[in-house]
């Protein structure tokens, strides 16, 4: 019991660490959006179908964060129902071995509503925990599915990056590398919240 | 958990539950106190979180749950109230009287259902149905914000950590060698307790009570003449000393 919810409240830290780190990849892929909006105006004509790219960058940047954001607030009310949970746990368990040491005591039943009480507060506690574990996980979905636009996005801007000219045709790749790191390094945080939310799934 | 009446009159009883022998030996043993009225009852400083099973099992041994109205934690220490999220839990309906001071500290612990009644610095008097318990003063022995329970009626005074001795689970609970018992007092009260002054202040204003007992939070309940005895020795001993071994 106690290695299980120690194990929970980690994972559910760590669900939210990995988001954090999220927010600010993204953050840095918001900055390279605005860099290479800044090439793309200084190629000119030649780099004109660079410049949507950029906004479709800056939307991905956006998404990732607002997710991220959502995600992490998600797991800090998680933490906290699970916390109750731990609580309404702990006093069952503590009720329990109350009703075996004064089994015999003449008012041991004035407990039985106290303990009726906890017991739904458990059930509602432990439905809501699953409730948010479930939507928790929706979140993770969504947003590793918008990621896979970026390696689309990746690919045209190559595309895009190659009709530039020689001048700035580097400094545009780079930009659709970045597109490229900054979505591959999010969607592996994601797969490892997304495995801790499984382990949560399991309690 | 030992039970043991302290005091009986048609008005009400003093309980005290302790020296239980199966507290994880790492965790100071603790005297915990219970008045119990016509349909209250007050429990006093009902201890840590590792004890809560076993108290609660003592004390509905003697009172119905919902006769458990009154929660008395003299100062924010673990050892008087780390219980409370559980306390929380099985008496939601319940008043908890604690000092003014600890009241944003003492939430800590976790209290959603039970209401705080902060008692102000001078203290106040608690009514159960007709009996009267006053909060006394007790600041700086040893908490900054800290009150024993004086009933003048029973007269007995429970002191919370004034008077307290560390000693074996199977010690007897009251004093028979006062001098003997001096020596286990002796290094708490130097080293826990930080001003002689409000050590002082607390033993005048104290040596006005007419008291039978003094019932510390740990170790043995003083009586009859070892009361003054303790009074003496205490004004005597200079705390706030920083005893080295
Ligand atoms: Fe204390
Ligand atoms: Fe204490």
């Amino acid at each position: 019991m106690t290695d299980l919810s120690q194990n929970y409240f980690v994972s559910v830290a760590e669900i939210a660490a990995k988001l954090d780190q999220a927010t600010t990849i993204a953050q840095k892929l918001s900055l390279t959006a605005s860099n290479a909006r800044a090439v793309a105006l200084r190629a000119g004509e030649r780099a004109a179908g660079f410049r949507p790219l950029t906004d479709f960058i800056d939307r991905l940047a956006e998404i990732t964060i607002g997710s991220s954001k959502k995600i992490n607030q998600m797991a800090a009310v998680l933490s906290q129902t699970s916390a109750e949970k731990v609580r309404a746990d702990g006093a069952i368990l503590h009720f329990n071995s109350v009703y075996k040491i004064a089994h015999e005591s003449p008012y041991i039943h004035s407990l039985d509503e106290v303990y009726e009480r906890c017991k739904s507060e458990q059930d509602r506690l432990e439905k809501t925990y699953r409730r948010q574990i479930e939507q928790l996980s929706e979140e993770l979905a969504t947003l590793s599915s918008e990621l896979r636009n970026a390696v689309i996005l990746a690919t045209l801007s190559r595309v895009e990056a190659s009709q530039a000219g020689a001048q700035y045709q580097d400094a545009l790749i780079n930009v659709a590398d970045n597109v490229e790191g900054a979505a591959g390094k999010i969607k592996n945080h994601i797969k490892y919240s997304q495995q801790m939310v499984s382990t949560l799934e399991e309690y | 958990m030992k039970t043991q009446k302290l005091f009986e009159c048609p008005s009400h009883t003093w309980i005290m539950f302790g020296r239980d022998d199966e507290k994880p030996e790492a965790i100071i043993d603790t005297n915990q106190y219970m008045v119990v009225t016509k349909n209250n009852s007050l429990l006093m400083d009902p201890g840590g979180i590792e004890l809560f099973s076993a108290m609660l099992a003592a004390v509905i041994k003697q009172v119905p749950a919902n006769k458990i109205t009154h929660l008395f934690a003299s100062h924010q220490d673990p050892d008087i109230i780390s219980s409370l999220g559980l306390w929380d839990q099985a008496l939601p309906s319940a008043t908890l009287h604690s000092p003014w001071l600890w009241e944003s500290f003492i939430r800590h612990f976790g209290m959603n259902n039970i209401n705080y009644a902060a008692i102000p610095d001078e203290g106040n008097i608690l009514k159960l149905d007709g009996v009267a318990l006053e909060f006394i003063p007790a600041h700086y022995l040893h908490s900054s914000g800290n009150f024993n329970v004086y009933d003048p009626e029973a007269k007995i005074l429970m002191s919370g950590d004034i008077g307290a001795a560390m000693e074996a689970v199977d010690a007897p609970l009251f004093v028979e060698d006062f001098d003997e018992h001096a020596k286990k007092m002796r290094m708490f009260h130097q080293r826990w307790m930080p001003s002689n002054e409000a050590k002082n202040d607390w033993v005048r204003r104290v040596r006005k009570l007419d008291i039978e007992m003094m019932c510390p939070q740990h170790g043995r309940i003083f009586k009859g003449d070892d009361v003054k005895r303790f009074l003496d020795w205490f004004e005597s001993l200079e705390v706030g000393v920083l005893n080295k071994g």
